[in-house]
This record gives structure tokens, C-alpha cells and sequence, in this order.
């Protein structure tokens, strides 16, 4: 079941037959339900996960339960890179499942030693770590950058051009992206929709004028 | 179909606690042996009020974003 997954991930496309035959030796697979808590924040980091199906999100919270999501991963992402790249090998956010997943995982001393060993290892995590980098600097900026306002419009944006496909999200988990909490996402939801920039049916936003919408995201 | 849409209830993490059932503005909800239910599906407007009591995340509204069709 490991060759099949290995061989058919487009993530492990670009590797070598004998980097995906050691993968295949030394990782297994585990079927995880919705809402499940893959790692904890804090936690020591133990293995690398690759996603095969569904979706997972990562998250930070604050002793006051306010969470702050960081980053949302699809089929074929790498998770858990970073924790186990830093030195102190521990979970730099929880990750929590929002469907049903399927999961390659890969033991630490496993990972460590196809970085050590197999350059095309090395690259695709670096090429990862990379876009991982980027996104999170690019989050880093719409928090210090933009209100809250301008958030919401630039996160309906995103959602409608790049993610149609996206399982959904609830107030809550848009609230938590934006760095805000959910009352101020139903309030802004509730502007949009008196400017005729959005229409909302049940389980529906739909975005109605661009124009307006990427003035309000620029504010 | 869209306009039909209802919060999914996942009876497998419901405690049966009620919140939803009491809390629901519009008396959309009734509690059964099972749990909430959706007795007039019509009188939901997908406002989230159930998602947001519920203590153990067991009902879920998404929204899904998209353009307005052309």
C-alpha cells in the first residue's frame, strides 16, 4: 500500500526509484477521522507527515482559546517540516484535521537520514520549507499591514479566485485566518452585504463586485 | 439545492446538551433520541448561532466563496 501511495503522490514524482524505495521501507500509513488532532504545539516533533488525502490545518492558540491559523495544507504537502528542522525538535503549531485524511508518515531519525543521504530528498523539503517561508511571511504581512476589514476582503478574494474547491469554512475558521474573532467577521459580513459587495445564501457567499471589493482590500 | 443547505450535525461527537435547541433564533431545531434535529429546514437561515454554542464542535456551517456566475 506504501509503493502504491509513493508512486502516485505527485509530490514524490521528482524523486529518485531508490530515494522512493527507502521512503517506502521506513514510512507507514494512517487514516485519521475530521477534527482530529494530528500534533500538539509544543509537543516533541516525531515525524513527518505527508498528506495523501484531505485536508489539514495548522494553528496557534493563546491561553484565552483565540486561535490564529497559519497555514491550511491539501494532498501531497509535507507537514511538520519546520518542527523538525528546528533545533529543539518540538511541534511549532497544533494541526488538527478538517476532513478525513490519509497520511504517509515518516519517523524523525527516518527524515533525518534521507536528508543526510538523498540530495533529492533534501531539495523537495527545501523547495517546501521554501513556500513555506513565503506564506508565512506573507500572512506576517497582512497582519501588521492591513485592518481587519481589509483582511476579510482580501481572504474572500483569495477563497473565490484561487480555492473553489476549498471544503469550506466556518465563521470561526475564517475569523481564526484573519486574525480576528468570529463576531467581527459576521458584523463585516453583515457591512458587505448592505454595500452590495456581497449576497449571502445559506452556506454561500456570493462576491459581487470586484472592483469594490479590491477597495476594500487595499484600505 | 443551495437554498436547502443545512448545518451538518455529527451525532458522533453530540452530547445532547440542548444549547443549539434552545438558543436557535428561529426554532429551527428539535432535540430527538438522536440528537438536534432540522424538523423545518426552512425556518434555518444558516445564521451559525448552533455552530457557535455547541461545545463540542459537533455541528458545522461552512461557507463556501464564490463569484456571482456571469
Amino acid at each position: 500500500m506504501e509503493t502504491d501511495a509513493i508512486n502516485q503522490t505527485p509530490l514524490f514524482l521528482s524523486l529518485a526509484q531508490e530515494t522512493r524505495l527507502i521512503i517506502e521501507r521506513r514510512s507507514y500509513i494512517r487514516d485519521y477521522p475530521a477534527g482530529y488532532t494530528l500534533l500538539i504545539e509544543g509537543a516533541p516533533a516525531e515525524s513527518c507527515y505527508f498528506l495523501l488525502s484531505g485536508e489539514v490545518r495548522a494553528f496557534r492558540m493563546n491561553p484565552l482559546g483565540r486561535a490564529q491559523v497559519l497555514a491550511r495544507f491539501k494532498v501531497g504537502e509535507p507537514i511538520n517540516i519546520i518542527s523538525l528542522l528546528n533545533q529543539n525538535k518540538i511541534n511549532r503549531a497544533t494541526i488538527e484535521t478538517l476532513s478525513p485524511v490519509t497520511v504517509l508518515v515518516l519517523p524523525a531519525v527516518d527524515f533525518n537520514h534521507l536528508l543526510a543521504r538523498y540530495p533529492d530528498f533534501s531539495n523537495l523539503i527545501l523547495h517546501h520549507l521554501a513556500e513555506r517561508l513565503a506564506k508565512m511571511t506573507d500572512l506576517a504581512a497582512e497582519l501588521s499591514l492591513y485592518a481587519v476589514r481589509a483582511r476579510l476582503a482580501r481572504f474572500l478574494i483569495e477563497l473565490a479566485d484561487l480555492d473553489p474547491t476549498s471544503s469550506g469554512w466556518t465563521q470561526d475558521e475564517i475569523a481564526a485566518h484573519i486574525g480576528t474573532v468570529r463576531d467581527v467577521v459576521g458584523r463585516l459580513l453583515r457591512d458587505f452585504e448592505s454595500a452590495g459587495l456581497i449576497q449571502r445564501q445559506r452556506g454561500q457567499i456570493i462576491l459581487l463586485d470586484r472592483e469594490k471589493l479590491i477597495q476594500q482590500a487595499q484600505e | 439545492m443551495i437554498e436547502m443547505s443545512l448545518p451538518s450535525i455529527n451525532f458522533s461527537l453530540c452530547n445532547r446538551c440542548g444549547q443549539c435547541v434552545s438558543q436557535c433564533p428561529e426554532n429551527a431545531l428539535v432535540m430527538t433520541g438522536q440528537g438536534p434535529a432540522f424538523t423545518d429546514p426552512v425556518n434555518c437561515t444558516y445564521c451559525g448561532t448552533c455552530e457557535h454554542l455547541c461545545p463540542t464542535g459537533a455541528i458545522r456551517a461552512p461557507l463556501y466563496v464564490s463569484w456571482r456566475a456571469n
